[in-house]
C-alpha cells in the first residue's frame, strides 16, 4: 500500500488561507490505513483549519468529505458536481490522487495535504516499512527474497559494503544490513553459491517515470 | 488523549482544555466533585482563542 504523512500544519494552514471555500477531500484506502488521510483524517483536519480560520478572523467556508479511492476517476466522478462548487480542494489523498484529480477537476487547484512516501508493508497495525522500491525489474529471485534496492541504504546490487556493522548498516543501528539478512536467507535455502556470482549493473530505464502501460488482454478485448 | 491534546496545541489551544475522567454511573459525588473541578480549572485559564476571536468584546465584558 502506498504511504504518507500528513504535513506540519502551518504549510497546510499556509495553502488555505487565502481561499474562500475549501474542501478537505479524504480518500478511503491506503492513507486511511495509515491514519494520514481518510474520511476520518479529512475531517479532523477539516475542523482544526475551521479553528484557526476562527483564530485569524479569516472568513473561510472549509467543509470535508471523502471517497474510497482518489485514483480511479469511477470513484470521486459521483462526487464531481458538488466539489466544483469549491475554490480549493486540499487532498489527503497520495500524490497520484492528486496528479489525477487535478487532471479531471478543471480549473479548481487541487493542493497536497500529506507527504506520499513509500509503497510498504504494514507487519503490525501502525507500523510500515519499505520492502521495494519499484524498480520495472525484479530481482528478488538472485536475492533470496529481499529487495536490496529498496532495504540496503545504497541499493547496492552487490553486498554487503564495508560498513555492514554486526547485521547492522553504517548508515543507523535501526536499520538492518539488507546484505545480511540475505545472506542468511540464502544460507536457509542452501543457496549460498548464488551469492559468489556477480549481478549485473540493471536497466534503470525501467525505474524511471514517467511510466505507464496497458493490459494486454483487455485491450485485445476492446478490439 | 495525547494526540488530540497534540492536535489542540497545533492551533493553539492549550491542551489543559481537555481531559478525560473515568468513572462509574455509580460515582454520583465524585462526578460532581470533578465537574466542579474542571469548570473552575477551565475559569482560571480564561476565555480560549476561538471564543475570544468569535465572540464581541462586548459580550466579553458581560460574562
Ligand atoms: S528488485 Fe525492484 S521490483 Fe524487485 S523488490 Fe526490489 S525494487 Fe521491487
Ligand atoms: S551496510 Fe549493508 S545495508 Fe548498509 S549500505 Fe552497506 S550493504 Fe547496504
Amino acid at each position: 500500500m502506498i504511504t504518507g504523512e500528513q504535513k506540519p500544519f502551518e504549510e497546510i494552514w499556509n495553502m488555505v488561507k487565502d481561499f474562500k471555500k475549501v474542501l478537505v477531500f479524504g480518500c478511503n484506502t491506503c492513507v486511511a490505513i495509515c491514519h494520514a488521510g481518510g474520511g476520518k483524517e479529512a475531517e479532523i483536519l477539516a475542523s482544526l483549519l475551521r479553528m484557526r480560520a476562527a483564530e485569524e478572523g479569516a472568513a473561510i467556508e472549509i467543509n470535508h468529505a471523502a471517497v474510497e479511492r482518489h485514483c480511479e476517476p469511477e470513484f470521486f466522478q459521483p462526487v464531481m458536481e458538488n466539489i466544483r462548487t469549491y475554490d480549493l480542494i486540499l487532498s489527503t489523498a497520495c500524490g497520484v490522487g492528486v496528479n489525477l484529480l487535478s487532471e479531471n477537476i478543471g480549473d479548481i487547484p487541487v493542493f497536497p495535504a500529506i507527504n506520499t512516501e513509500f509503497f510498504g508493508a504494514v507487519p503490525r497495525a501502525g507500523e510500515f516499512t519499505e520492502l521495494c522500491a519499484g524498480c520495472g525489474n525484479c530481482i528478488l529471485h538472485l536475492t533470496g527474497g529481499i529487495c536490496p534496492i529498496a532495504r540496503c541504504s545504497k541499493s547496492l546490487l552487490n553486498g554487503p559494503c564495508g560498513g555492514t556493522n554486526n547485521g547492522n548498516c553504517e548508515v543507523s543501528p535501526d536499520i538492518k544490513c539488507a546484505w545480511v539478512l540475505i545472506y542468511d536467507r540464502m544460507k536457509k535455502l542452501n543457496k549460498l553459491d548464488l551469492m559468489k556470482e556477480i549481478n549485473e549493473a540493471k536497466d534503470w530505464s525501467k525505474a524511471q517515470g514517467p511510466r505507464n502501460f496497458k493490459v494486454k488482454v483487455l485491450e485485445e478485448i476492446k478490439k | 488523549m495525547e494526540h488530540v491534546k497534540s492536535l489542540l496545541t497545533k492551533v493553539g489551544i492549550d491542551p489543559e482544555r481537555l481531559e478525560m475522567f473515568n468513572l462509574s454511573a455509580a460515582m454520583g459525588p465524585r462526578w460532581a466533585e470533578m465537574c466542579n473541578e474542571f469548570t473552575e480549572k477551565i475559569r482560571r485559564l480564561g476565555p480560549s482563542p476561538i471564543w475570544m476571536a468569535t465572540c464581541s468584546p462586548k459580550k466579553n465584558i458581560k460574562e
